[in-house]
């Protein structure tokens, strides 16, 4: 008796349905939404190359997004960017210089040949020596992209904290309602922390203490130093040395991360009106490309100082 | 059945030449091979090795180890697109795997996997070459001066091995001679004598040794001094050929060769993150190169 082609044929779609609906298939994938790509070199000093938007596919890597915008050279078998467009990692003047990489204003644990892309993330690239702080775990040019949407790959809550800074409170709620962020009700562990307050009352939280310890622990190129029992913001430069004293009334806008937690964004000062002032700086265009921001007077300094 | 690996005396050039120009020779293909990376340059090794071995009789061998080679290559790409995701041109999307995790197929992790294949099939070639076509006796011989116990060890060996292989044939014989009711002669059985064996014929081996004095102190010629003596004009070891010469010219060009190539740019090839492949005149000229040392084992009257 001939047997049927029938269950063969149903074996094969089941199978190809199967393979469709684990996000198999021919080609690169269909468009999961755009990025932005960001190229600067010297903590964001200078811009090398700005794409607003790309679209992503399914199988879109942060490497794979960099290749098709610019000219690059990698190496470790196609693992770590060496160049992009003749700028290469090397060593100079005993400093060593890299191309660095954040996702959402969150330096990536892992290559950005295996960051995998979901749509609506901002890569910005960056060429520095990192002879003072090897890294920097969070930076705050993305804004409001990681409070907006959240990092690798993950959403997650806004949590607002404010410790004594009165006006500043305020004004920083705006500016994330301004953002469309909506803060959380109540503290939650998964939750971006935004601490708003002058430095005294923050320092004892452990991951804003650790600005004390210098950028190769909090990669804030800033500090608050005690003086005349309050304390001074301090701008520190590439290669973590004391570049510049601030005024009282100078406020601090940074982010930096303790372990795996999620980044912490300090806006802060050594007065409660520096605070107010750093409050200020929370818009894209103060913040776009910086590190961390201090300012006095009205005058925007990015950091680390040059 | 004879390996086709096996030596075989002819009395072809590579065969007659003494091991250490043999050596340089299809081993300055080998380091061409490991030092390159361009599959043009890849190829060529390829190329040599094949006229290498078919010139000089061992055509067999070289076919065995191109299909060899092959398999191997095969089985380098597979599993390099299966573990590798780099790279920009994405051919196929076949999600998530355990273990593996996102497992993306593309064609520059395709093409460093053919790049690996290539280089592991070519010294496959090289190395089947060498095996058919370079007296092991003579290799060991040479070898002697400059570690001795080691070419000792080599030596029984390469004796011992065959002896091995010839007693478990005796033994599935005999098990096979006690009849169709016999129970059948498990492996491990077969193995376990086979071991107790050995070992017998290792302490026959050492007290054969002991008694033809190896525990003693090496003669005085037979040290590293004497090894070299020919390059000076002693007395060689072992017997030199009239293309001993030929050989060694051959593998120290071909190495200079892959030297100035390399500072000259001849391997320019990437397979990240797009593929690279430099054609330029330095690599042409080195696989041209390459492809004629090939006809090194020629004999001049064929």
């Amino acid at each position: 008796m001939r047997r049927g082609r029938g269950p063969a044929v149903a074996i094969a779609l089941l199978l190809a349905a199967a393979l469709a609906a684990a996000g198999c298939g021919f080609g690169p994938g269909s468009g999961v939404g755009e990025v932005s790509l960001t190229v600067t070199r010297d903590y964001g000093s200078e811009q090398m190359q700005r794409v607003a938007s790309d679209e992503a596919s399914e199988s879109d890597t942060v490497m794979r997004v960099l290749d098709r915008e610019a000219e690059i050279s990698t190496r470790y078998s196609g693992g770590f960017v060496q160049t992009i467009d003749g700028l290469e990692a090397d060593e100079r003047f005993g400093h060593s210089f890299d191309w660095f990489f954040y996702v959402n204003g969150v330096e990536s644990p892992v290559g950005a040949a295996d960051f995998a892309l979901h749509g609506g993330e901002a890569i910005w690239w960056d060429y520095r020596n990192w002879s003072a702080a090897q890294g920097v775990p969070a930076v705050v040019g993305s804004w409001p992209q990681p409070l907006l949407a959240g990092y690798e790959g993950k959403s997650h809550p806004v949590a607002l904290e404010c410790r004594g800074a009165g006006a500043a409170c305020g004004a920083v709620r705006r500016r994330l309602d301004a953002a469309g962020i909506a803060p959380a009700a109540g503290p939650t562990d998964d939750a971006i922390r935004v601490l708003v307050g002058p430095w005294a009352r923050l320092r004892d939280d452990p991951a804003a203490a650790q600005l004390e310890q210098g950028p190769q622990v909090s990669g804030v190129f800033a500090d608050f130093t005690p003086r005349a029992g309050d304390y001074q913001l301090q701008g520190l430069d590439e290669s973590g040395a004391p570049a510049r004293n601030f005024g009282p009334s100078a406020g601090l806008v940074a982010a930096t991360r303790r372990f795996d937690a999620p980044p912490v964004w300090l806006v802060s000062g050594a007065t409660t009106s520096g605070a107010l002032a750093a409050a200020g700086l929370l818009d894209t265009i103060r913040l776009r490309d910086h590190y961390a921001v201090a300012t006095e007077g009205g005058q925007e300094t990015p950091l680390p100082l040059r | 059945m004879r390996s086709p690996f096996a030596y075989t005396p002819r009395p072809g050039p590579l065969q007659v030449a003494s091991p250490g120009a043999a050596v340089t020779y299809l081993g300055a293909l080998v380091a061409v091979a490991f030092l390159y990376s361009n599959p043009l340059v890849l190829a060529a090794v390829g190329v040599a090795a094949t006229l290498a071995g078919c010139t000089a009789g061992a055509g067999s061998a070289v076919r065995i180890a191109l299909r060899m080679g092959l398999t191997l290559a095969l089985l380098i790409v597979v599993v390099n697109v299966l573990v590798v995701d780099r790279g920009e041109t994405v051919l196929l999307r076949l999600g998530q795997a355990p273990l593996l995790g996102r497992v993306d197929i593309t064609a520059e992790a395709m093409a460093e996997g053919a790049i690996l294949g290539l280089r592991a099939g070519v010294a496959m070639i090289a190395f089947a070459v060498y095996s058919a076509c370079v007296d092991p006796d003579r290799v060991l011989r040479g070898l002697r001066p400059v570690a001795g116990r080691s070419a000792l060890t080599a030596a029984l060996i390469s004796r011992l091995v065959p002896v091995a292989v010839a007693d478990a044939t005796r033994l599935r014989d005999a098990g096979k001679l006690r009849g169709p009711a016999a129970a059948p002669l498990g492996r491990a059985a077969l193995l376990r004598r086979l071991m107790a064996g050995s070992l017998d014929r290792a302490v026959d081996v050492a007290a054969t040794l002991e008694l033809r004095g190896y525990a003693l102190e090496p003669p005085r010629r037979h040290s590293l001094v004497a090894a070299f003596s020919p390059l000076w004009g002693g007395q060689p070891f072992t017997k030199r050929s009239r293309y001993d010469r030929r050989f060694y010219c051959v593998g120290v060009v071909v190495l200079i060769a892959a030297i100035a190539g390399l500072a000259l740019g001849a391997d320019s090839f990437h397979a990240y993150p797009t593929i690279e492949v430099g054609l330029g005149p330095a690599t042409v000229a080195f696989s041209a190169l390459i492809v004629l040392s090939g006809f090194a084992p020629r004999r001049r009257d064929a």
